[in-house]
C-alpha cells in the first residue's frame, strides 16, 4: 500500500515538474513574443518619424521661406552687405580646401574694393574627404554664435597650413584659435560639439547639393554660378552685374 | 511499517523539490547567473577601456579618444566634464571595481554557489546604487553635457539589466520584504520580465533619439 502510495507521489511529483517545465516554457514565448512585437512597433514608429523628416525636408528646399533663397538663407552669414541689395555674391567654401585658401586673398581684396556695393555670402560646403573639413566649419559657427564668424573665417585660412590635409583631428588647435580671438570658451566648446551646429552646416551643404556645387570654392553671382580664373574675372563680371 | 521511516523522509523531499526548485529557479532560471556574467565582463572591460582612455587624455590633453566618432558620439567631450569625476576622481575607476564583483558573483552562481540572504541584500544595495548613478548619468549626458560616449552607454546598457533581475531575484525569493498586497503585483512583473526590460531599454533609446533628433535627420 505504502509502494503504491510512493509511486503515486512519484507520478505526481513527475506530473509537476512537466507542468513547471511547460509553464517555464510559455513564459519564456510569451515574454519574447511580446518584446518583439514591442521592439517592432517601435521600430515602425521610428521609420515613420524619419520618413515624415525626410518628407519635410524635401519640401523645404521647395518652399524657401520668404525674404530668402535657397542660396541665401535667413541664417546664411553675410560678411559684408550692400544698402542697395543689387549685386550678391556667395561662395560655398570649405576651410580645408587650398583652392578655398587661394580665393581667400582675393576674396578680400574685392570686399575692400566693393565695400557698400556688393553682398558677400559664405556658405559651408566641407568635402567628406577632407578630415577637418566639418571640424573647421563648426569650429567657425560656434564662434559665430559669439559674433565672430569673420574673425574666426579668416583666423581658418591663416592657420591652414597647419592643420589641412592632415588625417588626425584638429579640435585642439581650432580650441587654441577661439581661445586667441577671447571668445568665451565654455559657450564655444558647448557650441562646437552641439549636434544642432553640425545640423546647421550640413543643412548649407544641403543646399549647395541642390544647386548643383560639386566642389570648393564655388561662386554664385547674383543666382549665376560663374567660374572665374583671375581676380579679373572677378571685376569684370562684378562691374557688369552693378552696371546691368 | 518497515518503510515507515524512509517515507517519513521521502515524503518531504519529493514534496519540497518541485516547490523549492521552481521557486529557486523562478521564471528565469540560469538567467540571472549568466547575466551577471556577460554583463560584469561587458562593464568591466568598458570601463577598463575610459580608464585607459582617461589615462591617455591626461598624458596628452590634445588625445582624441578612439571613440569620438562625431558631434554626437564623442567621449572626449564627456570625459572632460565634472561629470565625469563625480567623487573628485574619474568614475572609470568604481566601474573596475563593481563590474569584477558582479563578475566573480555571477561565476560563483555559475558554479552553484548558494549565497545568504544577506549576501543578496548587499547586492542589492550596490546595483540599486550602481542604477540610481548610471540614470543620473543618461540625464547629464543627455541634458547637462550634450553628447554621447559609446564605452558609458555600454555601461547603461548592462547596469540595467543587471538591476532589473537582481531586484526581480530578490523580490520573487522574499529577501526583500514584500506587503501581502503586492505580491500578485510582483509575479506579474516577473511574469513579463523581458517585456519591461524591452520598454526600459526604448525609453532610453527614445530620449537619445528625441534629444538629438536634429543630428539623426541629417544622416537620412
Amino acid at each position: 500500500m505504502s509502494q503504491g502510495q510512493d509511486r503515486a507521489e512519484a507520478r505526481r511529483a513527475k506530473i509537476e515538474a512537466m507542468r513547471a517545465d511547460n509553464r517555464r516554457t510559455a513564459a519564456r514565448s510569451k515574454n519574447v513574443k511580446i518584446s518583439l512585437t514591442v521592439i517592432g512597433v517601435f521600430a515602425l514608429v521610428v521609420a515613420a518619424f524619419f520618413a515624415i523628416a525626410r518628407f519635410t525636408s524635401g519640401g523645404d528646399t521647395a518652399n524657401v521661406a520668404a525674404g530668402e533663397s535657397q542660396l541665401v538663407r535667413a541664417d546664411s552669414h553675410r560678411v559684408q552687405t550692400a544698402g542697395d541689395g543689387k549685386v550678391t555674391l556667395v561662395e560655398f567654401l570649405d576651410f580645408e580646401c587650398e583652392a578655398c585658401r587661394a580665393a581667400f586673398p582675393v576674396v578680400e581684396e574685392l570686399r575692400k574694393q566693393y565695400a557698400g556695393k556688393v553682398t558677400f555670402v559664405v556658405r559651408y560646403f566641407p568635402i567628406a574627404s577632407h578630415f577637418n573639413a566639418e571640424r573647421s566649419a563648426r569650429a567657425v559657427e560656434a564662434a559665430a554664435k559669439q559674433g565672430k564668424f569673420e574673425a574666426m573665417y579668416q583666423r581658418m585660412y591663416e592657420t591652414q597650413a597647419q592643420w589641412g590635409e592632415k588625417q588626425v583631428p584638429a579640435d585642439g588647435l581650432f580650441r587654441k584659435s577661439a581661445q586667441d580671438l577671447g571668445l568665451d570658451m565654455a559657450a564655444w566648446d558647448k557650441a562646437y560639439n552641439d549636434p544642432a551646429t553640425l545640423a546647421r552646416i550640413k543643412k548649407d551643404l544641403a543646399d549647395g547639393q541642390a544647386l548643383g556645387v560639386q566642389g570648393t570654392p564655388t561662386f554664385f553671382l547674383n543666382g549665376k554660378k560663374f567660374e572665374p580664373r583671375t581676380s579679373d574675372d572677378f571685376k569684370a563680371a562684378i562691374d557688369a552685374a552693378l552696371a546691368g | 511499517m518497515q518503510h515507515s521511516p524512509a517515507e517519513a523522509t521521502a515524503e518531504p523531499t519529493a514534496r519540497d523539490l518541485p516547490g523549492t526548485a521552481d521557486s529557486a529557479s523562478g521564471p528565469f532560471p540560469r538567467l540571472l547567473h549568466w547575466l551577471l556574467v556577460a554583463g560584469g565582463l561587458i562593464g568591466l572591460g568598458a570601463a577598463f577601456t575610459l580608464a585607459v582612455e582617461k589615462i591617455a587624455l591626461l598624458k596628452d590633453p590634445t588625445y582624441v579618444p578612439s571613440c569620438s566618432i562625431n558631434p554626437v558620439l564623442s567621449c572626449g567631450s564627456v570625459m572632460n566634464t565634472a561629470q565625469a569625476e563625480v567623487l573628485g576622481f574619474p568614475n572609470p575607476l568604481l566601474g573596475i571595481a563593481a563590474f569584477a564583483v558582479v563578475t566573480a558573483v555571477g561565476a560563483a552562481l555559475v558554479a552553484g554557489a548558494r549565497l545568504h540572504r544577506w549576501f543578496w541584500l548587499g547586492l542589492q544595495a550596490g546595483v540599486t546604487l550602481g542604477a540610481v548613478f548610471v540614470h543620473w548619468l543618461i540625464f547629464q549626458s543627455l541634458y547637462r553635457i550634450g553628447a554621447l560616449c559609446p564605452y558609458c552607454m555600454l555601461v547603461w546598457a548592462v547596469t540595467i539589466p543587471i538591476f532589473w533581475y537582481i531586484t526581480l531575484h530578490n523580490l520573487t525569493q522574499r529577501h526583500l520584504p514584500v506587503p501581502a498586497g503586492a505580491r500578485r503585483a510582483i509575479t506579474v512583473m516577473a511574469g513579463y520580465h523581458a517585456v519591461a526590460l524591452t520598454v526600459w531599454f526604448l525609453g532610453v533609446i527614445t530620449l537619445i533619439g528625441v534629444r538629438f533628433w536634429s543630428y539623426w535627420s541629417t544622416l537620412v
